[in-house]
């Protein structure tokens, strides 16, 4: 069981690790922010995973305090980006 | 539901997670039409919620004796919060129709992430992406929210925002009958929770 | 007993796992912000909620069973709430262009 879930840990990161492709592929600023919510979701699912096999309880409260911050992460991007496209949509209003 | 604010232990710390539904839907604060509650109701519902945040700090922290204090601060003031945010409703809520809409959900998650994997793993990627609006008869604010929450974990659809009034969402296959499963999903929700 | 937990957890842990590739098969190969979107938010969490399933039967009691499902719930929660403000940003975005 453990070989099994230690295996499944090693094909989560390289999912993730493919995931940081897309992080340096863009296209967009929203297309990157999207990748971080993916490799925070597979971030929460590796820490459960290793603190089930290595016994470690703190591991899921790091997952727990992950599932947080990455929440925040992108709430944080999306309320910058929406201000901003609202000030283009603004200015562009004003000059025609 | 979705305001729930989050505890998380070791310290004793507390970490709010306020997700802001006012700034989904752009109207903000739309008086319900229950908010006239009485004391008694009051009273109720902020001793439920208390119980309920109770039972989330005996999961999420443990029980210990010396976490006490750093417990009883925290209930105080996630329950404080969510009355803030959420205000208390009169509307009936029955558990079996909750139960059904917790199952309902259950099983499109699990057809939306299918699905998906279908499309994203077939070599032909058959994607017909577009928009569909949606017309809604849930009253503006957070019931349409919650609405829009449950219906982005749909197969093939994500909320994308309102326009006039109707529920703009965006879509991996046109061709299928979005309307009829929304309307199906409103449904569920509106026998659960806004039963009025 | 034990035999069949196990079982349980292979299945589901193998099916997250799953849900893990092909959300980031359709994150690299779907063409444009939003139909990624599509393929993150859902294959992602149901990838994480199957590993959570399959975590279930390892769990030491039932409190850890509980937070295991509390953190899946908030991870949903999370991804639905997320996928809609990103959904819009993309749509303003292209409408503004």
């Amino acid at each position: 069981m453990t070989e099994f879930l230690t295996a499944a840990v090693g094909f989560i990161l390289a999912m993730l690790a493919l995931g940081l492709v897309s992080i340096l592929r863009g296209p967009g600023d929203a297309d990157r922010m999207m990748a971080a919510q993916l490799i925070g979701t597979g971030g929460i699912a590796t820490l459960l995973l290793l603190g089930t096999v290595a016994n470690l309880p703190a591991a899921i409260d790091v997952a727990l305090t992950l599932a947080l911050l990455a929440t925040f992460a992108s709430i944080a991007f999306v309320k910058k980006g929406l201000s901003s496209l609202e000030a283009d949509g603004s200015a562009s209003t004003e000059t025609t | 539901m979705s305001r729930v604010p989050l505890l998380a232990h070791g310290t004793g710390d507390m970490v709010w997670l306020p997700i802001e539904e006012s700034n989904m839907s752009g109207s903000s604060g739309t008086p319900d039409a229950n908010a006239g509650v009485i004391a008694g109701g009051f009273w109720w519902s902020a001793t439920s919620r208390a119980a309920w945040f109770v039972c989330l700090w005996l999961v999420l922290a443990g029980a210990d004796p010396a976490d006490i204090p750093a417990a009883a601060a925290a209930v105080a003031a996630a329950t404080w919060t969510s009355l803030r945010l959420l205000e208390p409703r009169t509307a009936r809520r029955s558990v079996r129709a909750i139960g059904q809409l917790v199952l309902l959900f259950l099983y499109h998650s699990v057809v939306a992430g299918a699905d998906v994997a279908r499309r994203a793993l077939d070599p032909r990627l058959p994607l017909r992406p577009g928009f569909v609006a949606y017309p809604t008869r849930l009253s503006s604010g957070i019931r349409r929210n919650v609405f829009t929450t449950l219906t982005s974990l749909l197969p093939g659809t994500v909320p994308t925002g309102e326009e006039n009034g109707q529920l703009v969402y965006h879509c991996l296959d046109v061709e299928q009958p979005m309307v009829a499963e929304l309307a199906a999903e409103e449904a569920a929700l509106v026998r659960a929770l806004y039963n009025d | 007993m034990s035999l069949l937990r196990d079982i349980i957890t292979i299945v589901a842990v193998s099916a997250g796992a799953f849900f893990f590739l092909a959300g980031t098969v359709g994150l690299l190969r779907f063409p444009d912000t939003l139909t990624r979107l599509h393929a993150l938010t859902k294959a992602d969490n149901l990838g994480l909620g199957l590993v959570v399933l399959g975590l279930l039967p390892q769990a030491a009691s039932l409190r850890d069973g509980f937070k295991l499902v509390s953190i899946w719930l908030l991870g949903l929660l999370a991804g639905a709430t997320v996928s809609q403000l990103i959904a819009r940003a993309a749509r303003q975005g292209e409408s503004a262009r």
